[in-house]
C-alpha cells in the first residue's frame, strides 16, 4: 500500500464499532507509513456518532473526548453529553467512585480466586460518569493513591506542530494540569 | 621425570592499539551527538543519497550477519531454553557499544551494549593490556554491564581492523542456571549483589574466537547446569564468531573508509526515522501510569536481619514527547533496597526500549536510534538508580516489566486518540516462571529454569476485539511457551499432567485480555532432592500494571499452588487428574484430591521441596481488557460461557450484566430482554453504590492525614514522597499541610 495512503471512513467506522475483520486490520498495522489524513477522518466518524454538535478536539476514551462547547471552552465529555468540565483538570474527579476493598468485592471482578489483588496493599477504583454510569477507568492502587491523570494532551502542539491545522483559540496556558485548583477548592470547602 | 608439557600456542604480547583509543572514541562519538543533536554529527546522510543501492547492499549484509548468526549458532549448540524459545539475539555495534543491526530475539538486549562498552574504555581495557581482533569478553554485571539481571549473559568479541577497534560482535541469552544462593536463573531472595550468583563485569575469557581452558571451570563450578551453559556459551561464541567473519568480509568488500561512515549514517537514518514515526503516532501531551509489586521477605530473611522486610515498590512514570522524541521519565518510583528487585540504569533501559522499539522502529533499522529519541530520567536513589553500589539485580525483571507497560500503554492510548485504533491495545507483562534445583536417586546434580509462561503469554485486549492468548511476548516477536518434553527433560522429576489456558483468567473489559496459562507439575520419584521457587512479573497480590485501559480491568497477577502429600495415584487410576489451577482448586474442594498442604501463593514463596506424587501449579500470562464491561456485546459473552473461556456463569452475568439460560446439552443461550433489564440494574447500582469524587476524597483524605494506611504502603509513601517530583503530585492532590510526611515517628 502506498504510503500516501487514505483510509475509508467506512474502515475507520468499522474500527470504532469493533467490526473490522482481521484481515482489513492486518493491513492496517502492515502500513509502512499511516495515513496522514487519519485524525480528521476519525473525528468525523465519531462526530456522527455522538448526539450533540460540540466540536470533538481529541478522543480520549471509548466514551470521552475533548470538545470545545458552546460556551468555546474546551472540556471533557462523555458519549451521553455529561460534561466533566476543563480538560486540564483530571476528568476522574468529575465521576463518581466506587472503591473494592475486600476480598469479597475484589472477588466480584477478578476471577479465579487466587486473582484476586490483596486488600491493605491494593484497592480496586471504578470511576463512573454521574449522569449514564459509564464506566470511564478503573484504578488498581494502593490505597491513598493520588488518583491518576492519565493523559493531559497538549492540544495547541497537536493541532499547530503534528497536524498543520491551528485551532482558533491557541493560548499560552492550555497545557498545565489544574487539578490542584480543585482539590484546592474542596480542602477549603473542608476546613469551613 | 615428569615430562612438562611445551605450550603449544604461546601467545604473543599484546600490540599496542594504534589507532584512537576506546576512550576517545566514546568522548568523540558523545561531543558529535551532542553538539550537533545528529548521531555523530551526521548531518547529511551522504553515502545513502550518493548511492542508496550500495548503502542498503552494506547494510543488508550487515543485517544478514546476524540474522545467520541466530539462526545456526542456537543449532550448533545450545540447551533448549535457547534453541526454544525466544530470547536469544545477537547483534553488531560501533566501536563505543551503539547498536548497528540486531537478529530476531530480545531486541532490547541491545540496550545494554553501550554500557559495557563504556566501562571497559573507562578502565583502559584497551590499554592495559589491549584489545585484539576475537578478544572474548563476558558480562553479567548490571552495574558495569547494565545487564537487566544476572541471568542473562552476554558474549562479546572485538572486531579490530587495523590497530583500531571497529565494533563488536554480541550474543546473549538468559542461562538455564546461573548459580547463586536460591538455584535457577533469577535469584528471588537475593539481599545485595553477593547472592546474585555468576556476576561478571566485562571481562576477557578469550582471544581469537575462542574461550580459555580455564573458561570451562567458571561454568562447572560455579552453576548447576554447567552442561546447558557450556553449550550456550559456545553457541554465543559461535554465532559472534560468525559475525566477525562476516564483517571483515564487509571491511574487504567495502573498505574502512567506507564502514566507518556507513555505521554513523545507519544509526542517524534510524533515529530520525524514529523521531519521525513519533511524531507521526503520537499525540504531545503527559501519559502517567502506575504499578506496584510486593515484595514478601519478612519472615523469609532471617539470617540477613537487615532485609527482613515487605516492601511495596510503587513503580511510576510518566511519557512526554518532545522535539527529540520523548522523555520517560520514573522520578516517584520507589527507593532502592536490600531485595532483588532493584534496576540499573542499563537494566531498566531494557525494559522501557521494549515498547519503544516495536512502537517505533518498525519501519526502519533496529539500531541505537531508539536510544538516542527515548530520554530517560532515572532519579539517582531510586530503584532504577540505586546510590549503593552492591544492590542486587537477580529479579529487576518482575518489576521493571511494569514500567516497560507504563510506556507502551502511553503509546496505545496516543495511537488510540490519534486515530490509529489498529495499533491501540492493552500492555500486560505478567508473567510467570519457575526455576531450582535437584539431585537424582544416582547423585547426579542439576539446575534448572522453566520459562514456558515467560515465552508466550495473553495479549491485552486491543481497542477493538478481545486479545489472543499466547501469542504476546513483549520482549520477543517469537512468542513461544517452548515444548514440554524439552523441559521435562530439563527436570528429571517434573511431569506435566496439564498445560492449557486457564478459563476466566484476564482482565475483565467490553473486550477482554487474552486468557493466561496454567501448568500442574507433578513431581514423581524426585530421588535425594527436588525443590524450586518461582521469580514471577505481577503477583496477584497486585496487578502488574494500575491502570486498565478506558474502563476495563487491568489483568490479574500470577500465582501458584503447591498441593503437597496428595492421593494422586488414586486420581490416575481413576484418569481424573486436575489440568489447571482451576481444576486442581475444584477437584481439592469436592474432595476428589486429597492434599496435606495445600498453599496458595499470591506472593513470593520461598523454595518448596517436593516429593513422590506432590503437585505445583502454576498460573500466569493473562492480560487487561479494554473498555466498560457492560458494553460488552452479549454474544460474545455467550460464546465464551460455551467455548468455556468463561466458565462460571455468575460471575460473568454480573460483570457484564447478561442472562442466559442452559439447555441439557449445557449449550448457553442469549435471553436478551433480561439482559437489558440487568444492565439497566447494573448501572442504576453503580450510582448507587458510588460517591460523588469530591466526597470521596474528603473520605480518602481524613485517612491521608491520619496516615490509616499498612506498613508496607506507608514506607511505599516514605520512600516516593524523597523524591520532589511525586512529593509535589501528592500534596497537591491531598492538600495536606507542609509538615505532612510519611517519616518514621
Amino acid at each position: 500500500m502506498a504510503s500516501e495512503a487514505s483510509i475509508s471512513k467506512e474502515l475507520i467506522s468499522q474500527l470504532v464499532e469493533g467490526t473490522i475483520d482481521d484481515d482489513n486490520a492486518t493491513r492496517l498495522q502492515r502500513l509502512p507509513r499511516k495515513d496522514q489524513d487519519r485524525f480528521m477522518n476519525y473525528c468525523a466518524v465519531l462526530q456522527a456518532r455522538v448526539s450533540w454538535q460540540d466540536q470533538i478536539l481529541l478522543r480520549l476514551g471509548d466514551k470521552l473526548y475533548v470538545v470545545r462547547n458552546a460556551a468555546n471552552q474546551r472540556v471533557v465529555k462523555c458519549d451521553c453529553g455529561h460534561e466533566f468540565g476543563d480538560y486540564r483538570q483530571n476528568w476522574k474527579l468529575g465521576c463518581k467512585v466506587r472503591v473494592r476493598r475486600t476480598l469479597a468485592e475484589m472477588r466480584e471482578v477478578y476471577d479465579p480466586a487466587p486473582a484476586c489483588p490483596e486488600p491493605g496493599w491494593q484497592e480496586v477504583r471504578e470511576f463512573f460518569c454521574p449522569d449514564c454510569a459509564a464506566q470511564h477507568s478503573v484504578e488498581v492502587v494502593a490505597p491513598g493513591y493520588p488518583v491518576v491523570f492519565e493523559m493531559l494532551p497538549d492540544l495547541d502542539k497537536f493541532y499547530r506542530d503534528y497536524l498543520g491545522q491551528p485551532l482558533p483559540d491557541e493560548a499560552g496556558d492550555w497545557y498545565a494540569d489544574r487539578t490542584a485548583d480543585l482539590t484546592q477548592r474542596w480542602a477549603a470547602s473542608a476546613a469551613g | 621425570m615428569a615430562v612438562v608439557n611445551e605450550r603449544k600456542h604461546v601467545v604473543p604480547s599484546r600490540p599496542v592499539n594504534t589507532g584512537p583509543t576506546l576512550r576517545q572514541q566514546v568522548s568523540e562519538r558523545d561531543r558529535l551527538t551532542e553538539e550537533t543533536g545528529h548521531y555523530y554529527g551526521i548531518a547529511d546522510l551522504s553515502l545513502r543519497d550518493a548511492d542508496p543501492i550500495k548503502y542498503e547492499r552494506f547494510y543488508n549484509k550487515l543485517h544478514a550477519a546476524v540474522l545467520a548468526a541466530r539462526e545456526s549458532a542456537r543449532f550448533v549448540a545450545a540447551s533448549p531454553g535457547s534453541r526454544e524459545m525466544g530470547e536469544c539475539l545477537w547483534g553488531i555495534t560501533t566501536p563505543e557499544g551503539d547498536t548497528l543491526a540486531v537478529s530476531m530475539g530480545f531486541l532490547s538486549h541491545t540496550a545494554i551494549f553501550p554500557v559495557a562498552i563504556r566501562y571497559m574504555a573507562d578502565n583502559d581495557y584497551d590499554v592495559n593490556d589491549g584489545i585484539e581482533d576475537g578478544d572474548v569478553y563476558a558480562v553479567s554485571d548490571g552495574k558495569t554491564g547494565g545487564v537487566p539481571h544476572p541471568g542473562d549473559f552476554y558474549t562479546f568479541t572485538a572486531i579490530c581492523h587495523e590497530g583500531e577497534v571497529l565494533g563488536w560482535a554480541v550474543g546473549i541469552n538468559h542461562l538455564m542456571e546461573n548459580g547463586a544462593p536460591v538455584a535457577g536463573s533469577w535469584a528471588t531472595f537475593s539481599v545485595d549483589t553477593f547472592m546474585d550468583g555468576l556476576v561478571c563485569p566485562p571481562m576477557r575469557t578469550g582471544r581469537k574466537l575462542h574461550q580459555e581452558s580455564w573458561w570451562k571451570a567458571i561454568w562447572e563450578r560455579r552453576t548447576r547446569a554447567s552442561t546447558m551453559n557450556i553449550l550456550d556459551d559456545k553457541m554465543r561464541l559461535a554465532g559472534c564468531a560468525m559475525i566477525n567473519n562476516a564483517t571483515h568480509d564487509l571491511l574487504a568488500e567495502f573498505g574502512a573508509e567506507y564502514y566507518k561512515r556507513a555505521i554513523r549514517e545507519v544509526i542517524e537514518e534510524s533515529r530520525r526515522m524514529i523521531v519521525d514515526n513519533m511524531r507521526a503516532l503520537m499525540v504531545p501531551g503527559t501519559y502517567n501510569g502506575c504499578a506496584f509489586r510486593l515484595v514478601k521477605y519478612e519472615g523469609l530473611q532471617n539470617v540477613w536481619s537487615h532485609a527482613n522486610k515487605n516492601t511495596l515498590i510503587h513503580v511510576r512514570a510518566s511519557v512526554e514527547p518532545n522535539e527529540k522524541g520523548l522523555m520517560l521519565d520514573t522520578e516517584g518510583s520507589s527507593r532502592w533496597g536490600y531485595h532483588s528487585y532493584n534496576a540499573t540504569p542499563g537494566g531498566a533501559d531494557a525494559a522501557v526500549f521494549l515498547g519503544m522499539i516495536n512502537s517505533f522502529a518498525h519501519n526502519t533499522k533496529v539500531t541505537a536510534g531508539i536510544e538516542l529519541a527515548v530520554q530517560r530520567h532515572y532519579a539517582l536513589g531510586s530503584i532504577y538508580n540505586p546510590d549503593y553500589e552492591f544492590t542486587s539485580n537477580a529479579n529487576l525483571w518482575a518489576q521493571t516489566v511494569a514500567l516497560n507497560s507504563i510506556g507502551f500503554n502511553a503509546v496505545s492510548r496516543a495511537t488510540f486518540s490519534r486515530g490509529y485504533m489498529e495499533e491501540a491495545f492493552t500492555i500486560d507483562g505478567n508473567w510467570g516462571a519457575f526455576q531450582g534445583a535437584g539431585t537424582t536417586a544416582d547423585g547426579t546434580s542439576y539446575g534448572f529454569t522453566n520459562f514456558e509462561w515467560l515465552g508466550g503469554t495473553g495479549r491485552g485486549a486491543w481497542c477493538y476485539k478481545d486479545g489472543e492468548p499466547l501469542v504476546w511476548a513483549a520482549w520477543s516477536q517469537i512468542a513461544t511457551i517452548g515444548d514440554a518434553e524439552e523441559f521435562e527433560a530439563c527436570v528429571p522429576p517434573l511431569f506435566y499432567l496439564g498445560r492449557k489456558l486457564l478459563p476466566g483468567y484476564f482482565g475483565y473489559g467490553k473486550y477482554r485480555g487474552g486468557p493466561g496459562n496454567s501448568a500442574v507439575h507433578w513431581c514423581v520419584e524426585p530421588g535425594k532432592h527436588v525443590a524450586l521457587t518461582r521469580p514471577n512479573g505481577g503477583l496477584s497480590c497486585t496487578t502488574s500494571v494500575g491502570l486498565g485501559m478506558s474502563g476495563a480491568y487491568p489483568g490479574p497477577g500470577s500465582f501458584m499452588i503447591s498441593a503437597r502429600g496428595t492421593n494422586l495415584p488414586e486420581l490416575i487410576k481413576e484418569g481424573e487428574t486436575p489440568r489447571d489451577a482451576r481444576e486442581l482448586l475444584a477437584q481439592v474442594d469436592s474432595g476428589q484430591l486429597t492434599v496435606e498442604n495445600l498453599e496458595i501463593w499470591k506472593t513470593d514463596c520461598p523454595e518448596l521441596a517436593l516429593h513422590d506424587h506432590d503437585l505445583f501449579v502454576d498460573a500466569a500470562g493473562s492480560s487487561g481488557g479494554w473498555g466498560d464491561p457492560l458494553d460488552r456485546n452479549p454474544q460474545l459473552v455467550i460464546a465464551d460461557l460455551n467455548d468455556g473461556v468463561a466458565p462460571d456463569y455468575d460471575f460473568v452475568s454480573n460483570m457484564h450484566g447478561v442472562v442466559a439460560t442452559q439447555n441439557a446439552d449445557g449449550d448457553w443461550t442469549l435471553d436478551a430482554a433480561a439482559t437489558t433489564a440487568k444492565r439497566t440494574a447494573l448501572r442504576k447500582a453503580r450510582l448507587d453504590e458510588s460517591l460523588p469524587a469530591a466526597d470521596w476524597w474528603q473520605q480518602e483524605r481524613n485517612k491521608v492525614l491520619a496516615k490509616d494506611f499498612v506498613p508496607e504502603v506507608h514506607e511505599m509513601y516514605s520512600q516516593s514522597l524523597s523524591f520532589a517530583k511525586f512529593d509535589g503530585e501528592f500534596r497537591r492532590f491531598w492538600q495536606v499541610p507542609a509538615e505532612f510526611n510519611f517519616s518514621k515517628e
